[in-house]
């Protein structure tokens, strides 16, 4: 009897060792687009995912029905909080400019592509959270069903509130480049 | 609108045909979106899924603390509530484990006790001594109503007869069966843990071989004041903290076979190789009278001594002045807490039905 109440222990265990491995799968590069749609850095973007899974799974359920939506939602704020680490991310600008300049056929197209990755950024970094979540999440090609989930508003509020983001943002960039 | 087509009903079309204040605006919108497409656009990342799954597997925060995850507890993630509420559990199952008393131990009043969380999560370390399985597994759920929270847990779900201004009177109900841990001996895994120093096994005492020690928690109720859908959008850090949380639940149960729980710790205390912090967190827990220990973190929370209902309660106090909770035992294992002032905790909790 006791052996048999183990192995059902161990079959929950296993399964839900599967679920999240499951979602992971599923979920991964999406996640790691929303953070990179943020950082623009590739490799900070993976940290980033792999820093959200396992906040998830230390928490919850893989087999939660709101486990996407969480990871969506924490995935733009994780990355939009490591943005506005101002000081962190200019000095690895600067680091990385050299290096990815020397990859191109015209440095000078390089420097402007980076400054204007830099602008953007960090007027993004600007913006208040939600708003820069919704363009964020949007532009990582979520529905606005998907982006609604992960903020927890309704579906018929998003459109108003990215034609609102979005002009802010523009108004934001204008503003960096006018300085 | 602008990427969105079916925004548009047959009838909004018909008035944006004829309206030149509408397409304005509209040819607004349309020029802020592209820019911000393209302002936005970056290189695709190139993941490998498979690879990065194996590097956070690698990663020992990745795996649940003894199998446990708090599908109530919502993105709360970050809260100092959170992670003392998670503490909390999960050190009451374990501290009861290592009472010292046979057949059963069912503590009557409870003691605050300052920890480290390292110190806790050393005790992830007694695997090494054998093996830690739920034979029920905790399973709380979200139930609509009091009624389904007490089909669940068999008691009544506590009513607060007293609400501070200001608490939301939305309630979310959830509810758990109990749950049984069971902890076993295992002199090859112990005499491995040894073998890591060099040093071999203590004679092992009659009855130690598989010496099973079985830790009953829950039923439990609990409920959760605050609307846990709204203003979840702002940031990470500020989402859907609850406003006032009470929680009943049966007091927790310890048995143990074959040897006394106070033979066993002492036991795994004799062992060689055991981590310092093991050793000092089990001692902590292995207090031997009828007391159940709240684990209160130091960086966090300061405790003191309180009446409430009559019998004695540990109040624990953010800071902060943030937030502050109540516990105590009459009968069954009784908490309140919440974003409130800790004179309001006490006073909900008193007037608790």
């Amino acid at each position: 009897m006791g052996v048999n109440l183990f192995e059902g222990s161990k079959h929950l265990v296993k399964s839900r060792e599967e679920a999240f491995e499951a979602l992971f799968k599923s979920e991964y590069a999406r996640v790691a687009g929303i953070a990179n749609r943020v950082l623009a850095d590739p490799h900070e973007a993976e940290d980033v995912a792999q820093e959200v899974f396992i906040n998830f799974h230390r928490l919850h359920s893989a087999s939660a029905q709101f486990a996407p939506a969480w990871l969506h939602r924490a995935a733009a704020h994780t990355a939009l909080n490591r943005l506005r680490g101002r000081r962190r991310r200019e000095k690895r600008e600067q680091a990385q400019a050299p290096e990815e300049a020397s990859r191109t056929v015209d440095p000078q197209r390089m420097l402007e592509v980076n400054e204007d990755r830099r602008t953007v950024r960090a007027a993004l970094a600007r913006l208040a959270p939600k708003p820069a979540a919704v363009l964020v999440l949007r532009a990582s090609g979520l529905s606005y069903a998907e982006v609604a989930e992960a903020l927890g508003v309704g579906t018929g509020q998003i459109g108003t509130l990215l034609r609102r983001a979005e002009a802010a943002l523009r108004k934001e960039v204008t503003r960096g480049t006018s300085i | 609108m602008f990427d969105d087509p079916d925004a548009l009903t047959s009838s909004d079309r018909r008035h944006y045909a004829g309206c030149p204040d509408c397409q304005a605006r509209y040819a607004g919108m349309a020029e802020d979106a592209r820019a911000v497409a393209t302002l936005l656009a970056t290189p695709d990342v190139k993941v490998d899924a498979a690879s990065a799954f194996q590097r956070i597997q690698a990663e020992p925060a990745a795996k649940p603390r003894f199998g446990f995850t708090l599908p109530i507890l919502r993105p709360a993630s970050r809260t100092m509530f959170a992670g003392l509420a998670a503490s909390a559990l999960l050190v009451i199952l374990v501290a009861t484990a290592f009472a010292n008393v046979l057949p059963f131990f069912q503590p009557k009043t409870v003691e605050a006790v300052p920890f480290q969380v390292t110190d806790i999560q050393a005790l992830s370390a007694l695997g090494d001594y054998g093996t830690v399985m739920w034979s029920q597994q905790p399973q709380p759920q979200v139930v609509l109503s009091a009624a389904d929270a007490k089909t669940i847990a068999g008691f009544n779900a506590p009513v607060a007869k007293y609400v501070p201004a200001g608490v939301s009177s939305t309630v979310t109900y959830a509810a758990m069966p109990k749950a049984v841990a069971v902890f076993t001996f295992d002199s090859s895994k112990a005499a491995a843990a040894a073998a890591k120093t060099g040093k071999s096994l203590p004679a092992l005492p009659k009855g130690m071989e598989g010496a099973k020690l079985t830790v009953t928690v829950g039923p439990a109720i609990l409920e959760v004041y605050g609307n846990l859908k709204a203003n979840t959008n702002s940031s990470s850090q500020d989402i859907n903290l609850p406003q006032l949380v009470i929680a009943e639940s049966s007091a927790p149960v310890v048995t143990s076979s074959q040897v006394t729980a106070k033979q066993l710790e002492n036991y795994i205390l004799s062992i060689p190789g055991i981590s310092k912090e093991l050793s000092a967190a089990l001692k902590a827990i292995g207090d031997p009278s009828t007391t159940l220990i709240i684990p209160i973190p130091i960086q966090y929370a300061t405790s003191t001594s309180v009446t409430v209902q009559g019998v004695h309660g540990v109040a624990v106090g953010d800071n902060t002045g943030l937030g502050s909770g109540v516990i105590w035992i009459k009968g069954n294992l009784f908490v309140v807490a919440g974003p409130l002032r800790q004179s309001e905790v006490v006073k909900v909790a008193d007037n608790l039905r």
